[in-house]
């Protein structure tokens, strides 16, 4: 299957929020200060595993070009991430509740 | 003499046909078997890991401690332009521009040498503080895993050099494919290492 590339503006719109959502990732992450020494809140870790789902969301649809396939493949693809970040986010939880 | 930049499936691959759902995929349905097979292996990874975590909290929120979050998100942001410099590069190629295509792909290499420089400075600055793989639990997961990252890093670049010298559509959208996915991994493995706490 050879489908449409995503032209030179989409590419660099994607790397503009990629950039962004690290930048907001890194600060949802309190590095600063004392902050840095202390747990995350919850609201925080749980925006930081959504931005990193979007980014991972971002590269397999924009920069993979995944955009162009079938619905079953991106939904294959978007379930493995999903997947994936719930594992992270399972154990997180399960470190901070039970550990 | 073929076009090199005219997009195909390669020498000896199978027809569209041939690839079944596969073909439903852009580029080579080999790689996104690559890559969907490098996914659930770091998620194993990544699961274990958090188990761990679960296991040992106070040992891993301590040596967390001990990283450099902001080295970790400078080496995300070179990994994610070097990758839209992969992306330009297949754009130059499907539209015949081999030269352009050729110094984006030495331009997505360089920032990949980049991301090697940092990170053997952050293993150089660890080790020379005593934390080694033996040091505990938290620092043989973090070699271990961004060690595994670090050696794709490594054969991506190797991959890069070699389309860029041996230039063809297929090579280079199979070339960035495989950079794309370790793009992918970083951005996974980045907050669950140094981040989550």
């Amino acid at each position: 299957m050879n489908g449409s590339l995503p032209g030179t503006r989409r590419l660099l719109i994607t790397w503009a929020i990629l950039m962004g959502l690290t930048l907001v990732t890194m600060l949802s992450a309190r590095l600063g200060g004392d902050a840095r020494f202390q747990a995350l809140p919850l609201w925080s870790a749980a925006l930081l595993l959504a931005t990193t789902g979007f980014k991972v969301h971002r590269v397999l649809m924009v920069y993979l070009n995944l955009r162009v396939s079938t619905p079953a493949w991106k939904g294959l693809f978007t379930a493995m991430t999903l997947a994936t970040l719930t594992i992270i986010g399972a154990g997180y939880l399960m470190a901070r509740f039970t550990g | 003499m073929p076009d090199p930049s005219a997009p195909h499936r390669g020498g000896d691959a199978p027809t569209e046909s041939g690839w079944g759902p596969l073909s439903a995929l852009p580029g080579n349905p080999l790689m996104w078997v690559l890559i969907l097979s490098e996914m659930v292996v770091f998620a194993a990874f990544f699961g274990v890991f958090a188990w761990q975590r679960a296991l040992e909290r106070e040992v891993f929120d301590a040596s967390q401690q001990l990283l450099d979050p902001v080295l970790g998100g400078i080496n995300t942001m070179v990994l994610l332009t070097s990758g839209l410099f992969a992306a330009l590069a297949v754009a130059a190629i499907t539209q015949g521009q081999v030269v352009r295509c050729r110094r984006w792909l030495w331009a997505a290499f360089g920032l990949g040498v980049v991301f090697c420089a940092v990170k053997v400075y952050e293993y150089a600055d660890k080790i020379g503080a005593g934390l080694t793989p033996e040091t505990n639990t938290f620092f043989t997961w973090y070699y271990l895993l961004t060690g595994f990252h670090f050696a794709h890093v490594l054969f991506g670049l190797g991959l890069l050099a070699l389309v860029a010298w041996r230039i063809s559509h297929a090579n280079v959208e199979t070339a960035t494919a495989f950079w794309h996915m370790v793009d992918l991994i970083w951005i996974l493995l980045y907050p669950l290492v140094y981040l989550l706490r």
